[in-house]
């Protein structure tokens, strides 16, 4: 029973043609050893090194936007300071591209700003996203957003399409928040 | 004046900034959550010896593989640092792989508002 119910999850996640899903709490040793692996399986599959370039850095910028954003996280003192922020990341293949979607818990109060940042990027064309990153990387950072809005433009940048994002809304207080690249 | 020499760890570059020799280099990828714990010590050698760089030069050599975008802002704010040091002789030497696309953009981006400061992109194979 045990096999076979995990044998059946683990098809379900082939089927979609997923590399890894990660969901739990995140952490800075975890995004590093979960990005070497896919590097190497990238290496080794004979990707161009310009295409695991941009998943990488997808792979990077959505990992620590949970680290940073998630609002599920425990914060203490572990003889140093310890965050975990939970969440999702899954990297996959799908109709000869990869892509990476990220999920996390959002507050509603920071929601509409996200969904605003989004959109704008969502609607540029790719010479409208380079020159906006250019332009964003000679200005001093939004407050409070600890480096955001240039995070989200690199994700942007590296796409192939345009990106998808999605809010599901658990309470009055809360969203599922979801973001999906293809590269 | 000061030399910094910063190893490599897992998610941060080599620095090695030699203040008799007027070099600096930063090699390897660059990605932890807080740039600002890579880039700090590098402000401030750097604003040490451009302050009193007394008619020697600088050279930096970036040979950097990838770096996130918040370490892409600090890199931004070093360049700021290197072009407002218009008294010092400053050449910059921005190394990536031949086939690596990304970082040589990131080297047309930074090198764009460049006057003073040299820039060579340097492709290697």
């Amino acid at each position: 029973m045990l096999a076979k119910q995990f044998r059946a999850f683990k098809s379900t996640l082939d089927e979609r043609g997923i590399i890894f899903s990660f969901s739990g709490y995140l952490s800075e040793g975890i995004l590093y050893s979960l990005g070497d692996a896919l590097r190497q399986k990238m290496a080794l599959e004979d990707t161009d090194v310009t295409t695991i370039k941009k998943v990488f850095s997808v792979f990077v910028e959505q990992s620590q936007n949970i680290i940073r954003y998630s609002a599920d996280k425990v914060q203490g003192t572990l003889g140093k300071a310890v965050e975990l922020s939970s969440g999702m990341v899954t990297i996959g293949s799908e109709n000869g591209q990869f892509f990476i979607v990220c999920g996390n818990i959002i507050l509603e109060e920071d929601m509409a700003k996200l969904k605003g940042r989004l959109e704008t990027l969502r609607a540029m064309a790719p010479d409208e996203i380079k020159a906006y990153y250019k332009e964003q990387l000679r200005e001093p950072p939004d407050e409070g957003s600890r480096g955001a809005t240039i995070g989200l433009i690199e994700i942007a940048r590296r796409a192939s399409a345009p990106i998808e994002f999605d809010f599901d809304r658990i309470d009055a207080e809360r969203h599922f928040f979801c973001l999906k690249v293809s590269i | 004046m000061d030399n910094l020499f910063i190893a490599a760890t897992e998610r941060s570059p080599e620095v090695a900034f030699d203040a008799a020799a007027g070099t600096l280099r930063i090699k390897g990828e660059s990605y932890p959550e807080d740039a600002s714990q890579v880039f700090g010590p590098i402000f401030n050698v750097l604003q040490d010896y451009l302050g009193q760089a007394d008619g020697n030069g600088l050279k930096v050599d970036f040979e950097l593989i990838y770096f996130n975008s918040s370490s892409a802002k600090a890199l931004m704010n070093m360049f700021q640092m290197l072009e407002n040091a218009t008294d010092v002789d400053i050449v910059v030497n921005w190394q990536f792989m031949a086939d690596d696309e990304t970082m040589k953009e990131f080297g047309e981006d930074f090198s764009e508002d460049l006057e003073h400061v040299t820039f060579n992109l340097v492709p290697v194979s």
